[in-house]
């Protein structure tokens, strides 16, 4: 089974639809503080979606001081972050480059199409910052088909040389339910499964 | 201790589109008729605080600055005493 800590800091809002998404998938999965050290062996740790300290200074600036950051198993455990996530591993300098206000400057929540694995998926986005640049050797493993926030090369996911970190500006966790209308982040967590 | 006070301006660099600047811009052509405009939008910072002498107080309002009021990868910052 599958052992996976999502990390919650103040302001994470898609903890529990990640943990409830990992479960219904058969995933043994508990949540990790954000003061507190990961010393425990986790398979794959997330770093959830939401708004980490109210996005102040700038998304995920703040979370990257907190000990559970701090203390990422980096190379040991696989490390994903999805949105708020994908910007704490960017201001953490653990993914290249950064992520800026969406060229339109709005808040852009919705379904969205990307290039995933050969094959068109659905996933659903919600952020104003996902706009991203200044890719160093990572492999983009997600487009958006329509460039929907201006990241350069329409990126809307990376994963590092090493192939232990992987972050996303999509939420496969609202893509998991039939009862949701969407199913496609199904395949985005059996990626990750099979990268463990 | 000496009380010291330091003001951080932070911008994005002159090579990132500055999304901000750009709405800036498009707005100030609507107020009134001005040619060649060009804005970039920042943010400043007051801080406060007491250091033991000018070297150090330098020295923690870089560390600041570097490790939470900026991203070296899109911004820079200047700072004024």
């Amino acid at each position: 089974m599958v052992k996976a800590g999502i990390i919650t800091f103040l302001g994470t809002n898609c903890e529990r639809d990640t943990k409830q998404a990992l479960e219904y998938l058969g995933w043994d999965v508990e949540y990790i503080w954000q003061n507190d050290k990961i010393e425990k062996y986790y398979d794959v740790i997330f770093l959830p979606g939401g708004f980490s300290f109210g996005d102040h200074i700038s998304s995920g600036r703040i979370a990257k001081l907190m000990p559970a950051v701090k203390s990422l198993p980096v190379g040991k455990s696989l490390i994903v972050g999805i949105c708020n996530g994908f910007q704490i591993l960017t201001e953490a300098k653990l993914l290249s480059g950064a992520l800026t206000y969406n060229e339109n400057l709005h808040f852009v929540s919705k379904v969205t199409e990307l290039e995933f694995q050969n094959e068109i998926i659905r996933l659903p986005i919600a952020h104003h910052q996902g706009n991203y640049t200044g890719k160093n050797g990572e492999e983009v493993i997600m487009r958006y088909k329509n460039n929907v926030n201006g990241s350069d090369d329409r990126i809307a996911g990376i994963y590092d040389r090493q192939k232990r970190i992987i972050g996303m500006m999509p939420h496969p966790e609202r893509a998991v339910f039939e009862e949701l209308g969407l199913v496609d982040g199904r395949k985005v967590f059996e990626f990750i499964q099979n990268e463990i | 201790m000496e009380k010291f006070k330091a003001v951080v301006n932070v911008k994005l660099k002159d090579t990132i589109k500055d999304v901000k600047a750009q709405t800036l811009e498009q707005a100030i052509h609507q107020l009134m008729p001005i040619k060649n405009i060009k804005c970039r939008v920042g943010t400043r910072y007051l801080i406060e605080f007491d250091a033991n002498d000018k070297k150090e107080a330098e020295k923690i309002v870089r560390t600041i600055a570097d490790e939470i009021l900026s991203n070296s990868v899109i911004e820079e910052y200047e700072i004024l005493w």
